[in-house]
């Protein structure tokens, strides 16, 4: 499913974010990006839908190598990833319902399968009867569990999130989990980048922990292992 | 571009949507499109008419010979003879003082009284009017003609044309320096408006992006909002050139008959298509030129 080898970032002014990352991740998988800020998991993360372009080494998503895409094949690209952030990033002037089908309407989908799998993922995510109501009406965990419904809803094979529960409260937090562990029960493939220890050594899932820009650990079953 | 229908049903709402958010300068735009073009129409009109008079006098093919009124008959006879023996020449026709008086009599119409202040003097003088088979023959016999003896001047239109062809050349100079100006401001406001649009929807556009929106998709909305702008721009300074044209053709039909202007139809038709054109175009290229700037997709 994702394939990283000998990947490394130096950004312009010689700050080495990434050195030398190898990194095999098969489908279906559930992997936990986590370790100290500013050590690269940031830059890991957007390298996986090309927001950033590694200095050296490959990198391979659902058999594709992502970085010898051409600048017009890259949105066909990212139509299979789904991308969750911290912030959310709803538009504040749609409905719940607009901004997930804004999705579905950017890779042209039709009208009717627009509406039937909107309403769907907005089941899955327990906002369907919220579909009307605008994103300043609701609440972070709300608004986060949109953000998923947009990501999910053009069936990613592989759903990336920086940082997902960042922002939420520890309750709300394992409510937004309890989504992922369905999307990825049905067999979607998670990258998550997180700083929520509680989370990681709960779920007892593969965990990659990057430090000053190179991978240190690699475990199935991880745990989270820096102190708070 | 092949797109679905609901894909056209959703560029054509989100620009809807952003010409009414952007409303002031949506109408700033519009207005600024409406006075180029229109500036331009009028000048497209103007150099047409001042091109096409220019030829009417051209093609003409008439010389007029004056004689001196001390000629007596029969030098007026032998002049007559020899212009039509001349090469190229058609016709002759031999027009005497009164004759002459008569005419202008009858082109006076009802203001026959301004002749009454000249009592009994004619100031016409005795004239042959020469039609000849060519206007460049008319350069070639003109010189001929004055030396005859008794003739006080030959003329035909040319210094006329000469200076109508003067005009349309500064007119043409300073019309393409006028339109060129008026089509930079305007594409820099349609620019300004759609820079405006774009700094407005930027996390549109970033979201846009992330969900594999392909930059096209993403373009589309913008352009087709410059192009509205300047389409409707364009439609407002059609219907002025059509206004003030058919009016001022009713004017100069009254009062200076003889100037032939070219017929309103279907010579606006054509102007109007011309600016609508023009209009989408400068709203096409101005919102372009913004998206290249301002939004790296």
């Amino acid at each position: 499913m994702l394939l990283m080898s000998n990947v490394s970032k130096i950004y312009p002014g010689g700050s080495t974010a990434l050195q030398d990352v190898n990194i095999h991740i098969e489908p279906g998988e559930f992997v936990f990006v986590v370790g100290p800020s500013g050590a690269g998991k940031s830059t890991f993360i957007k390298m996986l839908f090309r927001e950033v372009i590694p200095t050296t080494g490959s990198i391979f998503v659902n058999g594709i190598d992502i970085l010898k895409l051409q600048e017009k094949e890259i949105p066909y690209m990212r139509r299979q990833l789904g991308i969750i952030f911290q912030d959310y990033r709803l538009l504040p002037d749609r409905t719940v319902y607009e901004n997930v089908a804004f999705a579905m309407q950017v890779i042209e989908a039709p009208h009717r399968k627009i509406k039937r799998r909107v309403m769907n993922v907005l089941e899955l995510v327990g906002l369907r009867n919220r579909c009307n109501s605008y994103p300043n009406e609701l609440s972070g965990g709300e608004q986060q569990r949109i953000a998923i419904a947009r990501a999910i809803v053009n069936d990613p094979l592989l759903v990336i999130a920086d940082e997902p529960t960042g922002n939420l409260d520890p309750e709300t937090s394992w409510d937004i989990m309890e989504i992922f562990k369905e999307i990825n029960a049905s067999g979607t493939t998670i990258v998550m980048a997180t700083h929520d220890k509680e989370i990681v050594d709960a779920m007892g899932k593969r965990v990659i922990a990057i430090e000053k820009g190179r991978i240190v650990r690699d475990e199935k079953n991880g745990v989270y292992g820096y102190e708070l | 571009m092949d797109m679905s229908f609901s894909t056209k049903e959703y560029f054509v709402r989100e620009t809807y949507k952003s010409i009414r958010r952007n409303g002031f300068m949506s109408f700033a735009s519009i207005s600024t499109v409406a006075v180029s073009l229109l500036v331009l129409g009028m000048f497209l009109l103007i150099f047409l008419n001042t091109n096409n008079l220019a030829k009417y006098l051209e093609s003409q093919v008439q010389i007029s010979v004056y004689m001196l009124d001390e000629a007596d008959n029969e030098e007026l006879e032998s002049v007559g003879k020899r212009l039509s023996e001349m090469e190229g020449v058609e016709k002759v026709t031999f027009i005497s003082k009164d004759e002459a008086l008569e005419k202008f009599r009858e082109r006076l119409g009802d203001q026959q009284q301004l002749l009454d202040s000249l009592g009994s003097d004619n100031p016409f003088p005795n004239y042959f009017d020469v039609q000849v088979d060519s206007p460049e023959r008319i350069q070639q016999l003109t010189p001929q003609i004055s030396e005859l003896p008794q003739v006080e001047t030959a003329k035909f239109g040319q210094e006329v044309v000469e200076n109508l062809f003067q005009l349309t050349r500064i007119l043409r100079f300073g019309g393409i320096m006028l339109v060129v100006f008026l089509s930079m401001a305007t594409l820099f406001i349609i620019s300004n408006t759609i820079r405006l649009t774009v700094f407005a929807r930027r996390k549109e556009v970033v979201i846009m992006k992330y969900v594999g929106a392909t930059d096209w998709f993403i373009r589309w909305p913008f352009l087709l909002e410059g192009m509205t702008l300047g389409f409707f721009g364009a439609i407002v300074a059609a219907l002025l050139i059509n206004i003030i044209y058919s009016g001022l053709q009713t004017k100069i039909y009254a009062t200076l008959a003889f100037l032939p202007l070219l017929p309103a139809y279907p010579l606006l038709t054509y102007v109007s298509f011309f600016l609508l054109v023009a209009g989408t175009g400068i709203g096409a290229l101005g919102s372009y030129i913004s998206l290249r700037k301002f939004l790296r997709v």
